[in-house]
């Protein structure tokens, strides 16, 4: 429950900054952010569940194809769990990397499940450029993360458990 | 009942597995099931509506007046440091003329909106953009109208300058318009020159593309023509500007040309529309 009470109001700031102050910028994928984090630090059911509301919230919010998000954070948090077996994200480089990664993926998976929905979208430069930027402000927001997350104290968000 | 404690092991064992693939699926189905109508999440939709939608007015709001004062005042502070009183009062004046300038706008922008709309020839009920959504896959903008205003869903929205999209989603006392040029929008057009018949389909991006014309129509088809609406869904009136063919290429790997139209509204310089509540009052 720790991870809802801290990830969803700072969602809920996010996405109100986003399509306020910040809606013709280029900002970092927070959500995802937020998912990866999760994913790598220890796997629970509260993290997917975390990575399907976040989703779907962020297509409501913005009023994109419902679940289109939720299945890319899902695919996000797995594959980051599978890869965290394999490589340690314990250092800003590598976390830069793993999210810059991870943003790319979420957006070839957003691209197919539209095409599967039919729609006529088109795959562009501007997903490198998410993921560019998702990677050089992963760091610095992780860091933030885990310091959140040290303030409830739970065993859920040991520094260590990856 | 060892069958039992092994299913129950299984279970157990790959409980994350199971959970996520399940939630996979829901939000494939979700996806697969809502590409179009936004019928899901309404209650969702609606929380998200009454809790944040103020907010997002206040921040816009106070965005507007800070870049004003920003620009007026703070640049006066670092020129005039030895003069502190007249400093403030002009700050003070200058704050009182950007909230000044800020409402001579508003009423210049309100009355170009209720002139367009008196003149309209069809019903329609004014509100204002209170969140804009240009995410990579998503056009859409929020409005301060909603179902307690008249707002219905599928109804057109404008501006004096052309059509904006349509309204896909509607809570209490706000709306979701979908841009025309997100990829879900296709708006039945005619070229105001030719009178070719088409239709106009977002792009995802900052653009439209008309298509299904037949390929000699095409070729008529120049830069710098306009497109209207054709009036024959029965949701945008007849005759609205949908924006000017911007662009025409070959395609390399097509018989088709590619027509690319910049729309006749810039979604960054919009703050009021108009939703037509009754586009059959038009001459159409």
């Amino acid at each position: 429950m720790s991870a809802l009470i801290i990830f969803l109001p700072l969602t809920f700031l996010y996405l109100i900054l986003k399509s306020t102050l910040f809606s013709s910028l280029p900002v970092p994928d927070l959500p995802l952010l937020i998912v990866f984090y999760m994913a790598y630090r220890k796997p629970s059911i509260e993290g997917v569940a975390l990575a399907f509301l976040l989703g779907y919230i962020d297509d409501a919010f913005s009023g994109g194809v419902i679940g289109s998000t939720s299945f890319s954070l899902i695919f996000i948090y797995a594959a980051t769990r599978l890869s965290s077996g394999k490589v340690q994200f314990s250092t800003p480089f590598v976390r830069a990397g793993g999210a810059g990664i991870a943003e790319f993926i979420k957006g070839l998976i957003m691209y197919a499940v539209l095409r599967l929905t039919g729609l006529n979208v088109h795959f562009s430069g501007w997903v490198f450029l998410d993921s560019v930027i998702t990677a050089v402000f992963a760091p610095a927001i992780i860091t933030l993360f885990t310091r959140l997350t040290s303030l409830t104290g739970r065993d859920a968000f040991k520094d260590n458990a990856n | 009942m060892r069958e039992h404690n092994i299913v129950v092991t299984f279970l157990k064992k790959n409980q994350l597995m199971l959970v996520s693939l399940a939630l996979a699926l829901l939000s494939l189905h979700l996806a697969l099931t809502d590409k179009r109508t936004g019928a899901h999440g309404t209650l969702a939709n609606e929380i998200l509506s009454i809790a944040f939608s103020p907010l997002q007015r206040v921040i816009l709001g106070t965005h507007d007046a800070v870049t004003g004062v920003w620009s007026d005042y703070i640049y006066l502070v670092q020129a005039q440091e030895e003069n502190t009183t007249l400093k403030r009062a002009l700050a003070a004046m200058n704050e009182e003329n950007n909230r000044l300038k800020e409402e001579v706008n508003l009423d210049s922008r309100l009355k170009e909106v209720l002139k367009y709309r008196e003149g309209a020839g069809f019903k329609t009920i004014a509100a204002s953009v209170s969140g804009y959504h240009a995410d990579r896959w998503t056009r859409t903008i929020n409005i301060d109208k909603g179902a307690k205003d008249g707002i219905s869903k599928d109804l057109a929205v404008i501006t004096p300058l052309g059509v904006l999209g349509m309204v896909i989603e509607v809570n209490g006392h706000t709306s979701k318009v979908l841009l025309d040029t997100d990829t879900r929008s296709n708006i039945d057009v005619i070229v105001q020159r030719t009178r070719v018949r088409g239709v106009a389909e977002g792009n995802g991006g900052s653009a439209l593309v008309l298509k299904y014309i037949q390929q000699e129509q095409a070729d008529d088809v120049r830069i710098g023509d306009t497109l209207l609406t054709s009036g024959l869904t029965g949701i945008f009136p007849k005759g609205l500007a949908i924006g000017e063919v911007s662009k025409i290429e070959q395609s390399p790997d097509s018989f088709f040309k590619s027509i690319e139209v910049r729309p006749a509204t810039d979604i960054n310089n919009v703050e009021e529309v108009l939703v037509v509540t009754d586009p059959g009052l038009s001459s159409n």
